[in-house]
């Protein structure tokens, strides 16, 4: 029977790969991260930050790179099971929360004394939950404008790209519209795209002065008037889009929103095509979110030392510098945070750190005190853009409702609404 | 083992499945779908089904999946069924049709999503063809929010072209086992060729035809994967909300209460396809 | 006749130009130069063949080593689901037994509820039981994934088999076993073949399951693909594509079993 031989065969070497892949190696850490995703991210941050480690240190280092669900999947299991299995995990702050409130986060101590870089307080701040400090500022971005130099043409008199403001931008996006015979602006609304950042983030700070406590205010309501009407002359297409690189590129659209790592495509691959500029201002100024990273250790590591040894080793002025110029995330410690990268990154750079000095600038900080219910914050957002702007149900009425479900969720998780 | 042979041959034949689905799905699922009766501090509510019911997208969501299922499952049924006609044919080169139609079984619904993706983007395959061939002076916006008809077209094309070879191969694993004699019969009675499809195959297929729909029904109500990629969260259904409020949402409530919604449809289904198409032996009985 | 014959053949090609055009046009796009995919209108064929992205993509980190396991981890989770599910089939076409439809909805009944949702307790279980980011663990659970559908397919296929073959065999002083071994499953092979293939390519694209009970052991898709679709075009089609190859070569090998020997043609 050959058939038999065959199968019996394969059964041993099945069992061989299993007993081999349980023999221990030598030191050697896991490092979960929902960033590094994209492909050349991966390879970047195996063969240029984490291969010089290992010959640094000798720490092997197993990376993860995957999206949200199985992320926080594979941390809450490993905590309810009581086995650390990762050691470390890179994440974005708002999703901390989460893993605090499953206990996968354990505290790592006083960072500020880590020597050789002084992180910035405020990122220490926001990693300090529970009365512990979960994780270590880890890199930094944030959502500008880009556009097709094309565009240029079209732009409203007397608009200053690096002042922009919401009603020139609709105007510029008519105008386009309208000369071009199509849809020039696209937003990234897909389902894993960061357009309810905007929302929250951006226009209503932009248009109200708060990101949540005047979700339901005039001033609100004149806002989703605005969108609606900017509405008419963004891409259709805008519901499937994740990143805007790739419309970009494809000329699909010629101006676009999007968060700086998800616009380092369209930079690297034509350099000479594109220029990023400062988000819009609205009545109340020129609202703007701070993305941050950060970087913990899991509860019950078994490599403590090892997972803050790299910690230390990714966060660290020069690592973060090199960080910079591979990927186009941006460092947290004083001493890097003012390098500006040569290269295409460099066109996003510029824009970001316009945007971050312009006169009218107000800063939004991420909702803090969610926990486990961190998750639902922002889809309440996107939700109300759905029921009023595409499904065109009447504005008031939509924000009175959505607005009991936000003030429920902040009010039944103690948190205070976030300032602005 | 005097023991074992006391065990009737059909428990002991059962029973390691049995010991694999409690192990692996059924005790996972009656933990997680408890959580749809729960509250946040484990206690007994409906609010999650409450929210579930008025959330802006159960609506659509409830109207696309049955939509969706009724405009894929018929198509693939016939074509998969006229493919495996073709291929027991056994002309010359039937195995080379043969794998040529069963080629899409190997793709994953993302790899298939994207695919289809690359073919009805506004600069992609099929605006590119119709450019080429001077139809158009101006790429049609085929995934937009304005022209929802073709999303759930782009959406159809891509599941009938991904999963027809599934039911397919099942369809045709079961034309094999017709006995000859049957089709012999027809042949000296003079039936044409549709006599004999109609009278003699079809009422034949029916256990497979039966494991086929069921099977497609199930895993049709699941599908989401292609969605996602050809019409974000403008085509909401069962399956995507359930997974959205899971990852995305981090409620794993109001996604247990989705996901046990696509269960009882499902279960529906299937009870339809045992009633309408029983089989022979159920109604005899062998042994 | 003729006629007949030549509407019969382009029936035939057409459906057959319909499953293999997408495949072409993502093979072309996984051979098109990055600079060659953003031009309007789209390049259906490209105008030099490049090889970059694919080898990128084939030489990055432990791309070629989660390739191996995937085969590994499919193979086995053929042969455990076969070997569970087809003797549950069996029982179902053969035996009369009270609650069988309870056992047959049952049996299907853990597959209506998306299994994504399952993961953290799967998960859970797995670290308890020390079967967490082993192969033969997560082979396991595609075979649990895949079991309901081997035992759908394999029962309405044995339901065919003539028992009288069976019971001929075992007057002629073969066991009961043998009677199955040597009359039943030759008849029965399409249909083995049918849940073998399916089996496989489930374990081969799926990625839930991979991505949250291994670490180590990852395969394919839960090492690589499931990021794709936020990597750069190009890095899509060639990933696409290069899924699409070892399935390609599987589905060839064992197309012939689909075919039994047994069959009868339907005469035009």
């Amino acid at each position: 029977m050959t058939v038999l031989r065959k199968a019996s065969s394969l059964y041993l070497l099945v069992f061989l790969v299993v007993c081999l892949a349980g023999s221990a190696f030598a030191q050697e850490i896991t490092f979960s991260s929902t960033q590094f995703v994209p492909i050349e991210e991966q390879e970047f941050a195996r063969n240029h930050l984490l291969a010089p480690f290992t010959e640094q240190t000798g720490i092997k280092v197993n990376l993860i790179c995957e999206d949200d669900g199985p992320f926080f999947d594979r941390l809450t299991a490993e905590a309810r099971a009581g086995k650390a299995v990762s050691d470390v995990f890179g994440t974005l702050h708002g999703n901390v929360p989460i893993l605090v409130a499953e206990g996968v986060a354990a505290d790592l101590g006083d960072i500020t004394a880590i020597p050789g870089r002084t992180y910035i307080s405020e990122f220490v701040n926001l990693g300090q939950m529970d009365g512990k400090q979960v994780y270590v500022p880890w890199m930094q971005a944030t959502y500008v404008m880009m556009a097709n130099k094309k565009a240029l043409d079209y732009l409203p008199e007397g608009a200053d790209l690096n002042a922009l403001t919401y009603e020139e931008l609709l105007e510029w996006a008519k105008v386009l519209y309208e000369e071009t015979g199509g849809p020039k602006l696209g937003l990234p609304a897909g389902p894993s795209g960061l357009f309810g950042r905007m929302l929250h983030g951006y226009l209503y700070p932009s248009f109200t002065g708060y990101q949540v406590s005047a979700f339901n205010s005039p001033e609100a309501v004149a806002m989703w008037e605005y969108l609606k009407e900017l509405n008419k002359y963004v891409h259709p297409s805008t519901g499937i889009w994740a990143s805007m690189s790739d419309p970009l590129l494809f000329e699909e659209v010629w101006l676009a929103w999007d968060h700086t790592a998800r616009l380092t495509a369209a930079v690297r691959e034509k350099p000479e095509e594109f220029i990023a500029f400062p988000a819009p201002a609205g009545p109340k100024g020129r609202a703007f979110i701070t993305v941050l990273t950060g970087i913990g250790v899991t509860k019950g590591s078994e490599n403590f030392d090892a997972a803050m040894e790299l910690i230390k080793y990714l966060t660290s002025p020069d690592v973060q510098v090199k960080v910079l110029e591979g990927t186009g995330f941006f460092p947290t410690t004083l001493e890097a945070v003012d390098h500006i990268p040569d290269g295409p990154e460099k066109i996003l750079a510029d824009a970001v750190s316009r945007q971050a000095a312009s006169p009218d600038a107000i800063v939004s900080l991420l909702p803090v005190g969610l926990g486990g219910r961190t998750g639902e914050f922002v889809p309440l957002y996107v939700d109300t853009y759905q029921a009023i702007v595409v499904m065109n149900r009447p504005i008031q009425e939509t924000l009175d409702a959505q607005w009991a479900l936000l003030k429920d969720l902040f009010e039944s998780m103690g948190a205070e609404y976030p300032n602005p | 083992m005097p023991l074992l042979r006391k065990i009737p041959l059909p428990v002991l034949l059962l029973s390691p499945t049995l010991v694999f689905l409690t192990l692996f799905f059924l005790i996972p699922l009656i933990q997680v779908s408890g959580l749809a009766f729960q509250s946040q501090d484990s206690v007994f509510t409906l609010a999650n089904f409450e929210r579930m019911v008025r959330d802006i997208y159960f609506d659509s969501a409830l109207r696309n999946t049955v939509v969706l299922l009724i405009l894929i499952i018929p198509v693939q049924l016939v074509l998969a069924f006229g493919a495996a006609l073709i291929v027991n044919q056994r002309f010359r080169g039937s195995t080379f049709f043969l794998y040529i139609y069963a080629i899409p079984l190997g793709i994953s619904d993302l790899a298939a999503g994207l695919i289809w993706l690359s073919i009805f983007t506004e600069r992609g395959y099929l605006n590119s063809l119709m450019h080429n061939l001077g139809v158009l002076e101006r790429p049609l916006i085929f995934l937009s929010s304005l022209t929802p008809k073709w999303m759930i077209a782009a959406i159809v094309l891509t599941e009938v072209w991904r999963a027809t070879p599934l039911v397919m191969v099942i369809l045709l694993s079961g034309l094999q086992m017709i006995a000859k004699d049957y089709i012999e019969a027809a042949d000296t009675f003079g039936c044409s060729w549709w006599q004999k499809v109609r009278y003699v195959i079809l009422p034949l297929l029916k256990p497979s035809i039966q494991s086929a729909l069921i099977m497609r029904t199930m895993l049709a109500f699941q599908m989401f994967g292609p969605i996602l990629v050809l019409a974000g969260r403008q085509l909401p259904v069962f399956a995507s909300e359930s997974y959205y409020w899971y990852t995305t949402v981090r409620n794993p409530r109001v996604a247990a209460a989705y996901a046990l919604m696509l269960m009882a449809l499902s279960l529906v289904a299937t009870w339809i396809y045992l009633v309408v198409l029983r089989t022979r032996e159920e109604q005899v009985g062998v042994m | 006749m003729r006629l007949r014959k030549v509407a019969f053949y382009a029936v035939a090609i057409l459906f057959a130009v319909w499953t293999i055009l997408p495949i072409v046009l993502i093979a072309l796009a996984a051979l098109t130069p990055r600079q060659e995919l953003y031009s309007w209108p789209r390049q259906f064929v490209p105008s030099t063949i490049s090889l970059e992205s694919f080898q990128f993509f084939v030489n990055s980190h432990g791309v070629l080593a989660s390739t191996g396991r995937s085969v590994i981890v499919a193979v086995a989770t053929v042969l455990i689901a076969l070997l569970v599910g087809a003797p549950a089939g069996y029982a179902l076409a053969r035996f009369r037994f009270r609650g069988k439809e309870a056992f047959r909805i049952g049996i299907l009944l853990t597959r209506m509820f998306p299994t994504s949702l399952l993961a953290i307790p799967l998960a859970v279980l797995y670290l308890k039981t020390n079967i967490y980011d082993t192969i033969l663990g997560l082979a396991f659970m595609h075979a649990a994934l895949a079991m309901p559908f081997v035992v759908l397919i394999t029962s309405s296929l044995f339901l065919k088999v003539p028992y009288d073959l069976e019971e001929a065999a075992m007057t002629l002083g073969c066991s009961r076993i043998g009677a199955f071994a040597r009359v039943s499953l030759p008849i029965a092979l399409p249909s083995l073949v049918a849940a073998g293939i399916y089996t496989f390519v489930l374990s081969w694209n799926e990625v839930f399951a991979s991505a949250v009970l291994t670490v180590h052991n990852r395969t394919l898709p839960a090492h690589i693909i499931s990021t794709l679709n936020v990597s750069p075009l190009n890095f899509k089609f060639a990933g696409g594509f290069f899924m699409i190859i070892p399935a390609l070569i599987f589905i060839f090998i064992v197309r012939r079993y689909l075919l039994s020997m047994w069959g009868v043609a339907i005469n035009k």
